[in-house]
């Protein structure tokens, strides 16, 4: 049976007549076990391929065989299928037209599906939004299966209608999680960012059709280790109080603040999806009306809710002071997350000032970031931006553009740019 | 009669070893939590469970455990209790979760020992409370009250000094002491009213003596900054209030009509300017306004308290306070302001409306109020001691006061100094 727990860290003193505050909530989850077999209802995996006529020859046998080894890690009893995507979705394995559009891994459904991979054939356009749509469609034929996952991989931009697929990412939203990657450098981050970021997933480039394998076997692992099918971060305000926002901050900042739900009044509930053996932190911050210094009250329960059972709680607290020693101190943790929240947005914003041609804001941009990537010890990020431009100097976070940059670099610092880092103990 | 103890003692006191009635939440002697279940009444078991209050709870922030610390109310116009026994917010009203916030507006309800209130019977309530700035309640309570309305309570408040060490301890168990003294009722003397005031001031010494004794019992040897504590007491038997104190905290007589009186003086540096010309609120202001010249406890040169009687011929309310309520509304008008406004004949709901009005002030200090209901309420007839009113009626003012001063070295009686 999965354990959660929750750890809060801030500073709890608020200065007379102060209103915010700011808490990181680490939530921990120990003994997840293994995707559809923890009694919380089965698993369903659907492998998604890019088959459109861009796929060259290498990218696409390299896209069957890493499909293939995917397929080798998901464990025996797990309904899943295998989609094949163009300029629409067709369902290559299992080979049916009615009913459900899933079946359970055995070795010889196993051994079937590798065969429908071999089949794939590179022709027709993008259109990733009717993927999304059956995938969807197929998830739902098997009532069964309660935590729904896919693994989707393309390599170029779609060229759906606009609008499309942000109808289709809506449509999905809720219905399962999707871990998305790019092959090559055609492909659009910022697309497929939205996908993965709504679906609850994880995005990142694959340069090298030879690196394609590892990837897809180590999405498919961690998504087999997630025990955990579903759980809600419940953020309680007391009344009057106005959540100012929840992000998740590691291991990648997601914003999730518009993303509540209302479970009462005063709770909302927001999507954390599935969970394996991890810990994850959560930035939450809260505005309360100020109260007389000397009084304490709660400003936030943090919750974490399988179901409607609260598996782990956080308190949340303000102390009104007027010890200034006590009320100017900034929590180290949030100082951290804050620093590098600010760092996506940094790397993101300097980056599409780049592609846009506005120079002198991707200089001040991409400089604050090498700034904020060294003053929170992100070594990751550091090492991604020195691809992208040349440091003058790390603190004052002078740089120049470098005038020859691998496009590959270039979007791997973008994909990562939401990766954060703990803080150093 | 007051109410006796049941025969069926308790376990001793785990610290001291004293004895203990089977529904004491704390050890009579030196003011350690007894357990935390406290044993049901030999009348209530078994029928209607009154839920303990928050007795399981842990109480963050209360060194001095979790018991439950409020005597047995007489339970009139108690709400329900909305969960598991624990007291709605103080704030809003709402529901106290199980982590000890409130549901709704996340005030972090009080411990029991920060927060305590006492309904002994249905004319006399009193509510003792941390107040909004100290970290900890240091004032103390002690109640008792027989059913019968106006005929006999006694109402004990001392305030912990906040600089000494474990005063929220001592102070609690002095007040217990001193009520243990006072539970019988006070002599008559030998007929005429000086041998009945010598008679009554030796009780109400003794009392104060046996609360300076707990609290010394409660300090530790090796304290260098020793618990101490301002007492006060009063007795009242029918239409006679007899009182003492030592230190800053007060007795005040308010009735319905008519101006009120402070009946105890102050041993405090305010006291002494007041008597030497400075306005009272310029001295309870000033910067010694608080320093006290007498109190209780292991550093005390003098205990003897400032004893007095007075006849209360008119309807009104009997208040003991700590300086957390009277630094908010000193003179009796202002108090009886708040009387007015609180618009209630509850005690209970009176004593919890002038807390709040202390806290609703910035409550800077821990903040006691305890009350006893004189004569029929206001709105209804007159009841006892009607047929003694109607000559005295018009004069409201005090004309049977007796101020007096025995305790040696007190000095001479400056007399009722708000009469």
């Amino acid at each position: 049976m999965a354990e959660f727990t929750a750890a809060v860290y801030q500073n709890e003193f608020l200065p007379d007549g102060g209103t915010d505050v700011n808490a990181i909530v680490t939530v921990t989850c120990n003994n997840a076990g293994v995707a559809g077999q923890t009694g919380g209802g089965d698993a369903g995996e659907i492998i998604i391929v890019d088959t459109s006529g861009s796929m060259g020859d290498e990218t696409m046998a390299a896209a069957k065989q890493a499909a293939q080894a995917a397929l080798a890690e998901i464990v025996d009893g797990t309904w899943f299928s295998v989609i094949g995507g163009s300029d629409r979705a067709y369902l290559a394995y299992p080979r049916v037209t009615s009913g459900p559009g899933m079946v359970q891994m055995t070795p010889q459904t196993r051994n079937e599906a590798s065969g429908a991979i071999n089949d794939f054939r590179s022709a027709g356009g993008t259109a990733i939004g009717t993927w999304l749509d059956l995938a969807g469609v197929l998830f739902n034929s098997v009532p069964q299966v309660r935590q729904k996952h896919a693994l989707l991989l393309t390599d170029g931009e779609n060229r759906e209608a606009p609008g499309a697929l942000d109808e289709a990412i809506r449509r999905a939203t809720g219905v399962f999680q999707c871990d998305c990657r790019g092959a090559g450098t055609d492909w659009q981050v910022d697309e497929v960012r939205r996908i993965a970021q709504a679906l609850l997933g994880t995005v990142d480039i694959i340069p090298k059709p030879s690196e394609m394998q590892a990837q897809f076997q180590e999405i498919m692992r961690k998504a087999m280790s997630r025990g955990v099918s579903d759980a809600q971060l419940r953020v309680w305000t007391p009344q009057g109080a106005q959540v100012l926002y929840v992000r998740q901050v590691s291991p990648t900042v997601e914003d999730l603040t518009d993303r509540r739900v209302a479970v009462n009044d005063l709770t909302g509930a927001y999507p954390t999806g599935a969970w394996s053996d991890e810990s994850r932190d959560y930035h939450v911050a809260v505005r309360l009306a100020a109260k007389a210094v000397g009084q304490e009250q709660l400003a936030a329960r943090v919750q974490i809710a399988l179901g409607d059972d609260i598996a782990a709680q956080g308190l949340v607290k303000a102390t009104w002071s007027n010890n200034a020693e006590l009320t100017t101190r900034i929590d180290e943790q949030v100082a951290h997350y804050t620093g590098q929240t600010e760092l996506a947005t940094a790397i993101q914003e300097g980056l599409a000032a780049k592609a846009a041609g506005d120079e002198a804001t991707a200089t001040t941009k991409l400089g604050r970031a090498v700034q904020l990537a060294a003053a929170t010890g992100n070594d990751e990020a550091t090492s991604k931006l020195r691809k992208v431009v040349d440091v003058d100097n790390e603190k004052e976070g002078t740089v120049r553009l470098k005038r020859a940059v691998d496009k590959a670099d270039e979007m791997a610092l973008d994909t990562a740019s939401t990766k954060t880092t703990r803080i150093k103990k | 009669m007051t109410e006796t103890p049941p025969p069926t003692a308790g376990v001793p006191c785990p610290k001291c070893g004293a004895e203990t009635a089977p529904d004491d939440a704390f050890c009579e002697a030196c003011g350690t939590p007894l357990g935390a279940t406290p044993a049901p009444t030999p009348g209530t078991a078994g029928t209607a469970p009154v839920p303990a209050p928050a007795a399981d709870e842990k109480a963050p922030f209360d060194d001095l455990g979790s018991g439950p610390i409020s005597a047995v109310t007489a339970g009139v116009g108690t709400p329900a209790a909305p969960s598991a026994g624990r007291r709605p917010c103080l704030n809003c009203g709402g529901e106290v979760g199980p982590d000890l916030y409130c549901q709704t507006c996340g005030t972090k309800a009080p411990s029991e020992r920060d927060h305590f209130r006492e309904q002994p019977a249905s004319w006399v309530a009193g509510v003792c409370d941390r107040g909004i700035t100290h970290a900890r309640n240091e004032d103390a309570m002690a109640l008792m009250a027989d059913e019968q309305p106006g005929s006999r309570a006694v109402l004990v408040v001392l305030d912990g000094v906040s600089n000494s060490v474990d005063s929220d301890v001592a102070s609690l168990a002095g007040a217990r002491a001193a009520l243990g003294v006072l539970r019988t009722p006070l002599p008559q003397g030998m007929g005429t009213p000086e041998s009945r005031l010598a008679a009554v001031t030796k009780v109400m010494t003794d009392a104060t003596t046996a609360a300076q004794e707990a609290i010394v019992a409660t300090t530790a040897a090796e304290s260098t900054n020793p618990a101490s504590a301002t007492y006060t007491a009063a007795v009242l038997e029918g239409d006679r209030v007899v009182y003492a104190n030592v230190g800053d905290s007060r007795i005040y007589w308010l009735p319905d009509t008519g101006d009120g009186v402070q009946l105890s003086v102050d041993d405090s540096a305010a006291q002494m300017q007041i008597a030497a010309g400075v306005p009272r609120k310029e001295a309870e202001t000033g910067p010694q306004a608080h320093a006290i010249t007498k109190w209780l406890g292991r550093d005390s040169q003098d205990f003897s308290p400032r004893v007095g009687e007075r006849t209360l011929t008119d309807p009104g309310w009997l208040l003991v306070c700590s300086d957390g309520l009277w630094n908010y509304a000193s003179e009796p008008a202002q108090l009886a302001e708040q009387i007015a406004a609180a618009g209630t004949q509850d005690p209970a709901e009176l004593a919890l409306r002038l807390v709040e009005f202390a806290n609703g002030r910035g409550g800077q200090d821990n903040i006691t109020a305890a009350v006893a209901r004189v004569g029929a309420p206001a709105t209804g007839q007159n009841a006892d001691g009607a047929a003694a009113v109607p000559e005295a009626a018009p004069s409201t003012t005090a004309p049977t006061t007796t101020p007096t001063t025995t305790a040696p070295g007190a000095g001479p009686s400056e007399g009722e100094s708000d009469g």
